[in-house]
């Protein structure tokens, strides 16, 4: 079984690889020079004390690796579509499993070596992925403390999980639509609502945010550093929410200040406070194992319908 | 069961059926295949002999009856699958392969698995070494065959094998698989919805009609139990009520009768002749491809 799938899928695991292999030239050339700057940047800044205004010097002329490493929150999908998608479905399209179902091995077993192999592959691929975007991004993320609100999607578990949920998906579809192009749009239509939906409904509820009340100062968004910003407003004593657009509301001494830089203190001057709800830094890793675990389930669940259309195929 | 009807029996089904949505494919039907028989499957388009076929070797469940190959229901277990090969229509292969590594593949998915005179038989046959998505229709059905063949089965079944192939490569299909099968144990049941194309080879006819058996047996046998009557005009009653009439043709002065017999007729307004095997199927059929009312009582079994 297994080399009768290194023989049908081992050009696709070759292109797999060689794309892999790029990226990690790529990041590893980009980042170890990144790395070099941000150490001794940080012995400057140290030495000077000016560390507070590094991240913007730092990473200037990175737009276009920037790019690619935030592209690489696609390629999950892309498993999804080019390993799991085709992997039943061509098989019914093309009439093959009348070839290799009718061999001496069971759709069991042929069912349980490609899934296995094709999801081995997805969580290899993902992790080595994951592994160089985490690396790349480790200065930027610990300097700016975004690990958790920009780039939780590419880092850590996530990737995985997502990885080995679209292959899920991909497999699920082309078993049940037994077309190569419905299980296509399906997969990409499928993982784009799912991942959309849990990203921004489900995983700020994973735990309940902190919510917390905080004296105005003139920059920052008042939250500790690292964490995940909900949502901030500044409000009145009273507890009204102070719309920025509009003096309505505050102060007639403030009003003098509302077009200059000096608006803050005058409100905070008044008793106005920062609300700020937020997921603290602490929380990244059981997020990111909340995440894994809810796409990994996810991925289980399809798995086990694709398993049982085969099985039970009226081929 | 009767054991030893178990092992002289390659293939035995007792009320077969198969339903998809509320049209049935395949109803009642109860045929058996002795070992070492070749076997034409018959009928008309849609009769369902690719049902028949795909619930032979597991790839269909039925929805009534029993299938038996060999003794055992058709299963996904390796001892069962090892038993059977099955050809399906199109002769569907992986087209990025070339037959040689097609070979490699049915070596690892098949405990046996005879490669050496598979691939003799490719170079016999001249097979290109290329993709298969490239050779012609007959060379991609000699590499299938290759495939169902190496894996050394008891029984073989091919589903439409030399439908799409011209003359020439019908022919050469048809030598390489009497060849492969001479002098073997190997049963083979082969579907065509052209008789003509398997007299050559066949010893055995199963004939669907109408989702029906409606004829199975030896061909020898067939030929023997049917006869042409030709006499003067008889009304249908009458030759009903005389013999089993299989199908009856009555101009304005004569009666032409086709009728299953086992004895001889002795009744001398009667002109006697024997039959083709193609005169019979067809009678079965109706000329027009729909069947006649005729008797079931040659289906299977009874012997």
């Amino acid at each position: 079984m297994n080399q009768l799938i290194w023989r049908l899928h081992r050009q696709q695991l070759l292109f797999a690889g060689a794309a892999l292999v790029v990226l990690g030239v790529v990041l590893v050339v980009t980042g170890t020079t990144m790395a070099a700057h941000y150490h001794s940047a940080l012995k400057l800044c140290a030495a000077s004390r000016t560390c507070a205004e590094l991240p913007d010097e730092l990473f200037q002329g990175d737009g276009f690796i920037i790019d690619l490493v935030s592209v690489t929150i696609i390629v999950p999908l892309l498993f999804g579509l080019f390993w799991g998608a085709p992997l039943v479905a061509k098989e019914l399209e093309e009439g093959t499993q009348d070839l290799v179902w009718v061999q001496g091995v069971t759709r069991r077993r042929w069912m349980t070596s490609n899934v296995g192999w094709v999801l081995v592959a997805a969580v290899l691929w993902g992790a080595a992925m994951s592994a160089l975007v985490t690396w790349w991004r480790g200065p930027e993320d610990v300097l700016r403390g975004g690990r958790f609100a920009v780039s939780f999607d590419i880092t850590g578990l996530a990737p995985v999980a997502y990885a080995v949920f679209a292959v899920a998906l991909g497999i699920a579809a082309g078993t049940l639509l037994k077309r190569v192009l419905p299980a296509l749009a399906t997969t990409l239509a499928g993982f784009a609502i799912v991942r959309g939906s849990v990203g921004l409904w489900l995983r700020p509820r994973y735990l309940g945010p902190i919510r917390a009340s905080l004296p105005l100062v003139n920059d920052g968004s008042g939250a500790p550093p690292g964490a995940w910003v909900l949502s901030r407003v500044v409000a009145s004593p009273a507890g009204h929410i102070y719309d920025p657009y509009s003096p309505a509301g505050i102060p007639a001494a403030c009003h003098a200040a509302f077009f200059d830089n000096s608006a803050l203190s005058c409100l905070a001057a008044h008793g106005f406070r920062r609300l700020v709800t937020y997921q603290p830094a602490s929380r990244y890793w059981a997020f990111q194992g909340i995440e894994a675990g809810i796409f990994v389930a996810l991925a289980a669940g399809l798995v086990a319908i694709s398993y049982l259309a085969v099985l039970r195929r009226d081929a | 069961m009767n054991v030893a009807r178990g092992t002289t029996m390659a293939i035995e089904t007792r009320g077969l059926a198969k339903r998809f949505g509320s049209t049935w494919a395949l109803q009642d039907c109860t045929v058996c295949v002795p070992r070492g028989r070749i076997s034409a499957l018959v009928g008309p388009n849609g009769a369902g002999k690719t049902t028949l076929l795909r619930l032979l070797v597991g790839l269909r469940e039925p929805s009534a009856g029993q299938a038996l190959v060999l003794g055992r229901q058709p299963r996904q277990s390796e001892e069962f699958l090892a038993s059977v090969g099955y050809l399906a229509q199109e002769a569907p292969l992986y087209k990025r392969l070339t037959a040689d590594e097609h070979l490699d593949l049915g070596a690892y998915l098949n405990l046996r698995w005879d490669k050496v005179v598979a691939t003799d038989r490719l170079r016999a046959l001249q097979i290109p070494l290329e993709p298969v998505g490239t050779l012609s229709g007959g060379q991609r059905s000699q590499v299938a065959l290759g495939l169902a063949l190496a894996k050394r089965p008891d029984v073989l079944l091919l589903d439409e094998p030399v439908a799409a192939l011209d003359p020439l490569a019908r022919r050469a299909f048809l030598s390489s698989l009497a060849e492969a099968v001479a002098g073997g144990e190997l049963t083979v049941v082969l579907s065509s919805h052209l008789l003509h194309d398997l007299e050559r080879v066949c010893d055995h006819v199963i004939l669907l009609a109408a989702s029906r058996a409606q004829l199975c047996d030896d061909i020898e046998v067939v030929l023997e139990s049917h006869k042409c009557l030709v006499g003067r005009r008889r009304n249908a009653a009458d030759t009903g009520a005389a013999f089993n009439v299989v199908k009856a043709v009555h101009s304005e002065r004569q009666s032409r009768l086709l009728v299953h017999t086992k004895a001889p007729v002795t009744d001398p307004t009667w002109e006697v002749s024997d039959v083709g095997l193609e005169d019979v199927v067809l009678a079965y059929m109706g000329d027009d491809g729909s069947v006649t009312a005729g008797p079931l009582s040659l289906v299977g079994g009874e012997q």
